[in-house]
């Protein structure tokens, strides 16, 4: 599976069950990473898509049944447990501080940073884009 | 005759009708002020006011500016807010500081009522009490009342507790306390209005309540929602500096789907000691002599926090209280850096009003500091 995540400067991804911020800037931008293939998530993230023409799988069960080389965004779940699984991993680093309490948490040394970009947001000033591969 | 006295009974029961109202609403009134904020603040005894030019203008502006649109459509819309009428906050029920700079409080559940909402952005602040000290400010913040220009200096604003220290490195800049916006400046544009800014620990600022002000912040922006939103600062009994606030939030047209928060933020510094009476405040492990100078009410000594990551302006206080542990510089003033050209300038410069703002720092400390930090004198206002 390749993963994509929001983390904002400390790793964080939520605050009381919700997101900590968003951008549409990075949603065309999963678009252009996704293309043509399907994006799976589950109903929290569903909304975030709602203006978007990709082609979304939504189940609540999602990592569990992405297959090898299906894209996951995830927000309020943790891929531990699924690490193994993991071929790449999509970083949006949103380069501010944000309450959180519920963190990412995959260890990135299993993994080698292969690109990373920079790009102005809708409101943010500088998102990081970080690609990691295993 | 009968119809007379039909009517003369009629009014008098009225008037019995009424007399009892007003002592339920009065009776009810009362309660929640003596609940509310419990034990300590003055909180519950202040009124918002519009803010004196700005909050009013602006208010005035944004609902003349959606009737023109035709967006008010609800005359309840147009009411005002309740202030801390419906807050059961209780000082007494937070935790101890114990390493994290905020706490959720009331499973992270806002106070407001539900009279509270409303589509129409407005900002109102509390007067200042007998003490100098800031009240409740409330807001709900949209687009339409969001700064369009650059942060301005807020140095002219002395808040009450304000007995600001160097403390070197172990402070991330330096000094220990900041001019805090209750409600921040990129939420309502609000520079240097005493009712928004209390004496704040750096810490409480960047690791309190910043983060906060980021997410409410990018959600308005990038829904053009709502959010309603208050910041409440504690001050227990006559102390000068403020425990904590308050903060709570949470988005109108979503109902809060995209944001809800209710926190205490703790006004503390690790490894700094303070005097909430005063503001004072002495280094753990500082001298005897040291703490005897600072008065008795004093935080608990805190764990190790990280180090704030973000750059505020330090606002430093000229005097050199003993047991400070750092030397301050005997003659301060506030500058503008040009961290572009590595020029620095009075901040009524001509060259400071062409400058980028983001190459401007705000800075005030000694002209030799900044030389030191490899700045040279701009030759136009020659600091």
């Amino acid at each position: 599976m390749i993963l994509i995540v929001c983390l904002d400067e400390r790793g964080g991804m939520m605050f009381n069950n919700r997101r900590q911020s968003r951008d549409k800037a990075v949603i065309e931008r999963i678009a252009e990473i996704v293309q043509s293939s399907k994006l799976w998530l589950n109903s929290y993230s569903q909304s975030l898509f709602d203006q978007s023409a990709i082609s979304l799988e939504v189940d609540d069960n999602f990592l569990q049944k992405a297959g090898q080389g299906e894209y996951c965004f995830a927000e309020n779940i943790s891929p531990v447990d699924l690490a193994e699984q993991i071929e790449k991993i999509y970083i949006f680093r949103w380069n501010r501080h944000y309450p959180a309490d519920f963190c990412f948490n995959l260890n990135l040394a299993a993994y080698k940073l292969i690109a990373q970009s920079e790009f102005a947001g809708n409101s943010h000033e500088k998102i990081t884009l970080e690609v990691y591969e295993k | 005759m009968k119809r007379t006295k039909s009517l003369l009974l009629s009014l008098l029961l009225l008037l019995l009708l009424l007399v009892s109202g007003c002592s339920d609403s009065a009776t009810a009134q009362n309660e929640n002020n003596s609940d509310n904020i419990n034990p300590p603040t003055i909180t519950s005894e202040l009124t918002l006011d519009d803010d004196g030019k700005n909050a009013s203008e602006k208010y005035q502006n944004v609902a003349n500016a959606q009737e023109e649109q035709g967006s008010i459509t609800d005359s309840a819309e147009q009411k005002q807010p309740s202030e801390l009428s419906q807050n059961t906050f209780s000082l007494a029920d937070v935790p101890a500081y114990n390493g994290k700079a905020y706490v959720a409080i009331n499973n992270n559940e806002p106070f407001f009522s539900q009279a509270d909402y409303t589509t129409q952005s407005f900002e109102r602040y509390s007067s200042l009490d007998s003490l100098g000290r800031c009240g409740v400010a409330f807001a709900n913040v949209g687009k339409d009342i969001m700064p369009t220009e650059d942060r301005g200096d807020i140095s002219s604003v002395t808040p009450s507790g304000w007995k600001n220290k160097n403390y070197g490195d172990l402070i991330d800049g330096g000094y220990l306390y900041n001019r805090c916006h209750l409600l921040g400046f990129q939420l309502t544009g609000e520079n240097a209005n005493e009712k928004n800014l209390i004496t704040g620990t750096r810490y409480l600022n960047i690791e309190g309540m910043l983060p906060f002000e980021n997410m409410v912040a990018d959600y308005i922006k990038e829904t053009d929602n709502h959010v309603l939103y208050r910041v409440t600062p504690i001050f227990e009994g006559s102390n000068l500096l403020a425990s904590g606030v308050l903060m709570e939030g949470h988005s109108v047209e979503d109902e809060g789907e995209g944001i809800s928060f209710c926190v205490y933020c703790y006004n503390v510094q690790p490894n700094i000691i303070l005097d909430y009476a005063t503001g004072e405040s002495y280094a753990e492990g500082a001298s005897e002599e040291a703490k005897d100078e600072t008065s008795s009410n004093t935080n608990q000594p805190v764990a190790a926090a990280p180090t704030p990551e973000s750059t505020p302006t330090p606002e430093p206080e000229p005097t050199t209280p003993a047991g400070t542990p750092v030397e301050t510089p005997t003659q301060t003033a506030d500058y503008i850096l040009n961290t572009n050209t590595h020029k620095f300038h009075y901040p009524d410069c001509s060259s400071v009003k062409s400058m980028k703002e983001s190459n401007k720092e705000y800075f005030t400390g000694s002209r030799e500091e900044i030389i030191n930090r490899g700045y040279d004198p701009c030759g136009r206002c020659n600091p």
